[in-house]
Order: C-alpha cells, then structure tokens, then sequence
C-alpha cells in the first residue's frame, strides 16, 4: 500500500499540472478543470493496483484524463441541451468571462475555433498543438491509429484557419 | 501569439493542486473504513433500479388513465383499474399492450423522466460508463 500510494504521488508530481492544462483547454474553465483534475486523480488512485504496465505511465495517466473529460463533456452536453441552449455557446460564454484568461484578441479567436471543432479533432488538436504529444503517444492514449490521428488534426487544423481567416501560424504536422 | 500563456490560474494554485492530491489516498481510506465496500459500490445501481421501477409504475399508470374514454361515467374505469391490480393492489404490466407497442416506454422516455425527476446525468453516466483502462 505505502508502495502504491508513493508512486501515486510521483504521478501527482510528475503529472498533475500537465494534466490540469490538458483538461483546462477542454473545458475552458480553472474551476472545472480544478474539480476535474481532482476527479480524474481519484480515478488513477483506484485504478492504480491494476496498472500492469502495459502502457507507459503517462499514456495510461493521459487516457484517464481524456476519458473523464470526455465524459464530463458529454454530460455538459446535456446539461446545456436541457438549458435550451447549445454546448458551443456556453464554452464560448466560458471563453468570454474566464477571469484567467490573459490572452490577446488573437488568442480569444484561436481558443473559440478550438472549442468549437467536433469532440475528435478537438481533443487531437489540443494534444498536439497545446500538449505537443507525438502521434505515436497520442494513438495509445486515444486507441486511434497515428494516419487517422494525422488526417484529424489536418481537418482541425484547416478549420481553424477558416474559422480565423489566418494560414500562417500554426503549425503543420 | 503564445500557446499557454493566454490562460493562467490563482497564484500558488500548482502547490495547492498538489497538495490537496496527495490526500486523495488518506481521504479513501477513511472513506473505505467508514463504509462496507459492497454497499459503496452498489448504491449507484441500487438508485438506478428503484428509479426505472418507479418510472415504469408510474408510466404505466399515467397511460392507462389517459386510455379511459371521455364519456365513461366512471365505473368503467373503476372496474378497468380493479382488473388491472394484482390483490395487493400493485399495477400489472399489460403484456399485451406492451407487445403491440401501447404503453411502451422507450429508453428516452425513460431517460427524460429520470432526468427530470431529479436523477443526476452522473448516476446515468455512471452505469453507461466503459472502463476504458
């Protein structure tokens, strides 16, 4: 047990604040993304006696993220839907009054083009523009071939571009 | 245009964050020891089952009044529910009914009703819910 609970506090420490920015560009919110890096560390302590090792530490650390955010999504998904109002909205809303937003102009329209992208190239865009995770290591964390994975953030990224009227600063893959 | 720097947090919040995870494990354990296992694993299906049975119940009951003619005078629906009850007084699932598509409730229904009854998206979620890992 000490064992299992010392490398969990070297997955906090090694982890914690990747996964917080991770889950922060997902739902455009400190406090969600807060609450849910809490849930998601409850997640990986439960699950944590079952790690085989198969994966490595942080594509396992990485795909429980994912699938909690994901989840949570989904459920904002409703939640909005039952508000009359759309989850695109409201994540734009976020955007809007997020008092920890510091960007420029420029970074408003980027962060609203992200968030509007299909659930898919939302996540394979932020991991790879945000996160800067190698195809090899998204592919594990997402269950999705490195081509299916390429082609997503390819349409991702043409989106963005449309949606920002801009083709010269992000980068290609 | 930066990458992470358009967005921040409080300050101190990266020492907070790790602090209050690294009580996760003390937290379950107190957690643990103040519940039977079983019953903590449990309580989510528990409350799922009671709430599709009430569901169903009452759906039950909401078509077969509604099914009532408008002109009856009453009796005929008296005699139509006494035939519906089993001796306890519980409604019976007309099977038949349920066959020809009258009186069925489809998983939306279900869904919808449990929603807004006050069933959180979270007990839906967590049945629903794939390990993944």
């Amino acid at each position: 047990m000490e064992n299992v609970e010392s490398v969990f506090n070297g997955i906090v420490k090694e982890y914690s604040e990747r996964v917080y920015w991770h889950v922060r560009r997902l739902v455009n919110s400190h406090e969600d993304a807060d609450d849910l890096v809490q849930d998601i560390f409850l997640k990986i302590w439960t699950a944590l006696p079952s790690f085989r090792g198969e994966a490595q530490l942080f594509t396992w650390v990485y795909r429980i993220a994912t699938n909690e955010t994901l989840n949570w999504l989904r459920r904002e998904k409703v939640r909005a839907a039952l508000r009359f109002t759309s989850v695109d909205a409201e994540m734009e809303r976020r955007i809007d009054n997020d008092p920890f937003f510091d960007g420029d102009a420029a970074d408003r329209a980027l962060s609203k083009a992200v968030a509007r992208l299909p659930e898919k190239q939302r996540q394979v865009f932020i991991l790879r523009y945000y996160d800067e995770v190698p195809y090899e290591e998204m592919s594990e964390i997402l269950g999705t071939s490195v081509g299916a994975l390429k082609a997503s953030y390819h349409i991702a990224q043409e989106k963005v571009r449309a949606a920002l009227g801009k083709s010269d600063f992000l980068p290609g893959d | 245009m930066s990458k992470r720097t358009d967005i921040s947090t409080p300050e101190g919040y990266f020492d907070s964050l790790r602090s209050r995870l690294s009580e996760i494990p003390r937290k379950e354990e107190v957690r643990a020891a103040s519940a039977p296992a079983g019953i903590r694993r449990l309580a989510p299906y528990v409350a799922f089952a009671a709430s599709v049975a009430v569901a169903v119940v009452l759906g039950n009951f909401i078509l077969r009044q509604t099914a009532v003619p408008a002109e009856d005078d009453g009796w005929a629906y008296i005699s139509y529910l006494s035939q519906s009850m089993d001796p306890d007084g519980a409604a019976l699932v007309d099977g038949d009914a349920w066959e020809d598509g009258e009186g069925y409730l489809s998983e939306d229904d279900i869904i919808n009703y449990l929603l807004a009854d006050g069933i959180s998206v979270e007990h839906l979620n967590y049945v629903n819910y794939e390990e993944g890992y």
